[in-house]
C-alpha cells in the first residue's frame, strides 16, 4: 500500500462525518460551478449575439457616464448611419412581458433591419411596422405552443404571429420580435432604443469606424465588437463575475472552517494512533503530510461531488423555471472548482496537520 | 557502545509538571546487546518512563542516555533512530483499526527507502513469523486479543530493530494468550539475538528474563 493510498483510505473511516463534511464543502463548490456556468453562458450568449446577423459592432450607452439610463435617443441611429464607413445602423429596444404565465423577452426592431438579428424565418413571414404583428423565436413558439396566425396579448392589445424564426442562439430564439415603435409605445418609451446594431461597408476599417462613433458621442456611447468590449461597457457581467468571486471566497472560508473542524476532530480521535506512528519512527513532516493529504482527499472528493451537484442543480433550476438561459460548462470551470477544493483542503488541513505533527509521542500514547 | 553495552544510562533524571513530579531520579543502568531484561516496579515507580527514554519517546532533564551508539541527550530529531533501532510493543496493541494486518505491519516501513513490493514481502514474512498468514487481509477488529498482540510484534520487527521495548505486553491478555505472546518474545530473543527490554509488574513474567531491574521511586534498587 502506497503512502498516497493510505492518505486516501483514512478519511473513509468515519463515514457519517465524511458525508457531512463532503456535503458542506460540495454545496459551496456547487454554487461556484452553477454561477460559473451562468456567467460563462452569458458570455457565450452575448458573443453569439454579437457575432449573429449582419452587425459588425453594437453601440450601447456608456454606463460609466453620469447618466444612469441605459437608453439611447433613437435620432442617434440616423446620425450614426451617416458616419463615414457605416453601411447600416439599426435601433433595438428590448423589454419583456408575462404572456399566459410565461416570461417572454421582447425585441423591437424595424422590419427593414431584421437582417441585423441574423434571424432566419422558418415559418410564415416578417411583420409590418405599422400593424400589431410579431414574429416568435422557435423556442418561444414551442414553449407557448403558438403557431403562425395565432395571437398574443401584450398590454391588452392583440398581436398576430406572422412568422417563426430561428437564430441558433438560445436566448434570441426564446424571444418575440415586433415593430420598434410598437414596443417603444408599449413601454411608454417613445424615441428610445437600448442598442444600435451597426454594419460597416466592405472596404471600411472596423476599428476606425467604431472609434469614429465613440468620438462623435464622447462619454455617451460606447461600441462593442467583442465580449471584452462588452465587459468594459456594461457592468452586469462584471457584477455577476464579482458576485461569483465573492461566493467563491465565502465557500473557501466556510469550507475551510468546516475542514478545520473535521480534521481537528479526526486528529483528536486519532491522538494515540499518531503517538504510535511517532513511536515507529515516522517523522513529524510525514505526519503533517498525511493529515494534509487526507484533508485534500476529502476536499477533492467534495470538489467532484460539488461539480456534479452544481451542473445537475443549475440545469434542473433552469429547466423547471422555464428560463431561456444558455449554460456553459467548460473544463476551465471544472479545474477552477477542483483548484478551490484543493486550496480549501490545504488551508483547512494545515492547522490540524501542524497540531498532529507536534504532538509529543508520550502524551499521545497516554491519551485515552 | 562500550563493553558490549547497547544501552548505557548515567544519572538519568526526569521530572514532570515543572519538576514537581520526579519520575526518574538518577538512574544508572547498562544493558548488553542481545540481553533479555525485565524492568519491574509498582505503578508510578518510573519504569514506563525509563522505557520511553530508552525508546527516545521522551527526553531527559539531566544525565546521559546512549542507545545503540546514539547519544539521545544530544540528538534533536530522533525519528530515524526510532525507525532503525527500536521496535515498540505496547500493552494495548495500538493497531490502526481501518488498516488490514498487512498494512499495519507495513506502517513503520514508510520512509525507510523500501519499495512497495519489498515492503509487502517483508510484511508477509513477518506475518508468517507470528503465524497469522491466513489473516493478513483481515482488519484488527476481526482478530482476538492475542492475535492483535502478535500483529503488534510483527509490526515491531518491521525494520529489523536492534532493541525491542515491550511495555506490559501481556497486560491486556488472558493467561493463555499472555503465555503465547511471552513464548514468541522469548523465541525472538533466542533465535534473532534481539535485545529485549520488557516492563512488567508481574514477577512471574519478569522471571522469564535473564536479568531483572527493579525501579522504585525513580531509582534502581540494588
Amino acid at each position: 500500500m502506497s503512502f498516497i493510498k493510505l492518505m486516501a483510505k483514512n478519511p473513509f473511516r468515519n463515514k457519517a462525518r465524511l458525508t457531512l463534511a463532503v456535503v458542506g464543502i460540495a454545496i459551496g463548490i456547487a454554487t461556484i460551478v452553477a454561477l460559473g456556468m451562468v456567467t460563462e453562458g452569458l458570455k457565450v450568449s452575448i458573443e453569439e449575439q454579437l457575432k449573429a446577423g449582419g452587425a459588425d459592432f453594437v453601440v450601447m450607452k456608456n454606463t460609466s457616464s453620469e447618466s444612469s439610463s441605459y437608453t439611447i435617443k433613437d435620432n442617434r441611429v440616423d446620425e450614426i448611419s451617416k458616419i463615414n464607413g457605416v453601411k447600416q445602423a439599426a435601433g433595438i429596444y428590448t423589454s419583456s412581458r408575462v404572456v399566459d404565465g410565461n416570461q417572454l423577452g421582447l425585441a423591437g426592431i424595424s422590419v427593414k433591419d431584421l437582417n441585423m438579428l441574423g434571424a432566419k424565418m422558418i415559418q410564415g413571414n416578417a411583420y409590418s411596422d405599422d400593424k400589431n404583428e410579431l414574429i416568435l423565436g422557435k423556442l418561444a413558439a414551442e414553449k407557448m405552443k403558438k403557431k403562425v396566425g395565432d395571437t398574443l396579448t401584450l398590454n391588452n392589445d392583440k398581436y398576430t404571429i406572422t412568422g417563426i424564426f430561428e437564430t441558433g442562439n438560445k436566448e434570441l430564439d426564446a424571444t418575440g420580435v415586433l415593430p420598434l415603435k410598437m414596443l417603444q409605445a408599449m413601454d411608454e418609451n417613445n424615441g428610445k432604443v437600448h442598442f444600435i446594431y451597426v454594419k460597416i461597408n466592405n472596404n471600411a476599417d472596423l476599428k476606425a469606424v467604431s472609434q469614429a462613433v465613440e468620438k462623435a458621442y464622447p462619454g455617451e456611447l460606447t461600441t462593442i465588437s467583442s465580449i471584452e468590449d462588452f465587459q468594459k461597457a456594461n457592468d452586469s457581467l462584471n457584477m455577476v463575475e464579482t458576485a461569483s468571486m465573492a461566493i467563491s471566497l465565502l465557500a473557501i472560508i466556510i469550507g475551510g472552517i468546516g475542514i478545520i473542524n473535521t480534521m481537528i476532530m479526526s486528529v483528536f480521535e486519532r491522538t494515540r494512533e499518531i503517538g504510535v506512528l511517532k513511536a515507529v519512527g515516522w517523522k513529524s513532516r510525514r505526519i503533517l503530510g498525511m493529515i494534509l493529504g487526507e484533508s485534500v482527499v476529502l476536499t477533492l472528493l467534495s470538489g467532484f461531488v460539488g461539480i456534479l451537484l452544481g451542473v445537475v442543480g443549475i440545469e434542473a433550476i433552469i429547466m423547471f423555471s422555464d428560463m431561456a438561459m444558455v449554460l456553459t460548462f467548460t473544463p476551465a470551470l471544472a479545474l477552477k472548482a477542483l483548484g478551490i477544493a484543493v486550496i480549501v483542503g490545504i488551508i483547512g488541513g494545515i492547522y490540524p496537520a501542524i497540531r498532529a505533527s507536534r504532538l509529543p509521542p508520550t502524551e499521545a500514547l497516554r491519551y485515552e | 557502545m562500550n563493553n558490549g553495552n547497547i544501552v548505557e544510562i548515567k544519572d538519568l533524571k526526569k521530572g514532570y509538571d515543572k519538576g514537581r513530579i520526579i519520575a526518574l531520579n538518577g538512574i544508572n543502568i547498562n544493558i548488553k546487546k542481545g540481553e533479555f531484561v525485565s524492568i519491574i516496579g509498582p505503578s508510578g515507580s518510573g519504569k514506563s518512563t525509563l522505557l520511553n527514554m530508552i525508546g527516545a519517546l521522551d527526553t531527559a532533564d539531566r544525565g546521559l542516555i546512549s542507545v545503540a551508539g546514539n547519544n539521545l541527550t544530544e540528538k534533536k530529531d530522533l525519528s530515524d533512530f526510532r525507525s532503525k533501532e527500536i521496535g515498540f510493543i505496547f500493552q494495548l496493541h495500538n493497531l490502526i483499526p481501518n488498516l488490514t494486518v498487512l498494512e499495519n505491519v507495513i506502517i513503520p516501513m514508510y520512509g525507510t527507502g523500501l519499495k512497495g513490493h519489498e515492503m509487502v514481502s517483508r510484511a508477509i514474512e513477518l506475518i508468517k513469523y507470528v503465524k497469522l498468514h491466513d489473516k493478513a487481509n483481515r482488519n484488527p477488529t476481526e482478530l482476538s486479543g492475542g492475535e492483535r498482540q502478535r500483529v503488534a510484534i510483527a509490526r515491531a520487527l518491521a525494520n529489523n530493530p536492534s532493541i525491542i521495548l515491550a511495555d506490559e505486553p501481556t497486560g491486556s491478555l488472558d493467561s493463555k494468550n499472555g503465555q503465547m505472546i511471552l513464548q514468541r518474545l522469548k523465541e525472538l530473543h533466542e533465535k534473532e539475538n534481539v535485545t529485549l527490554i520488557m516492563v512488567t509488574h508481574d514477577l512471574k513474567v519478569a522471571d522469564m528474563a535473564q536479568r531483572t531491574i527493579e525501579v522504585l521511586d525513580g531509582k534502581v534498587q540494588n
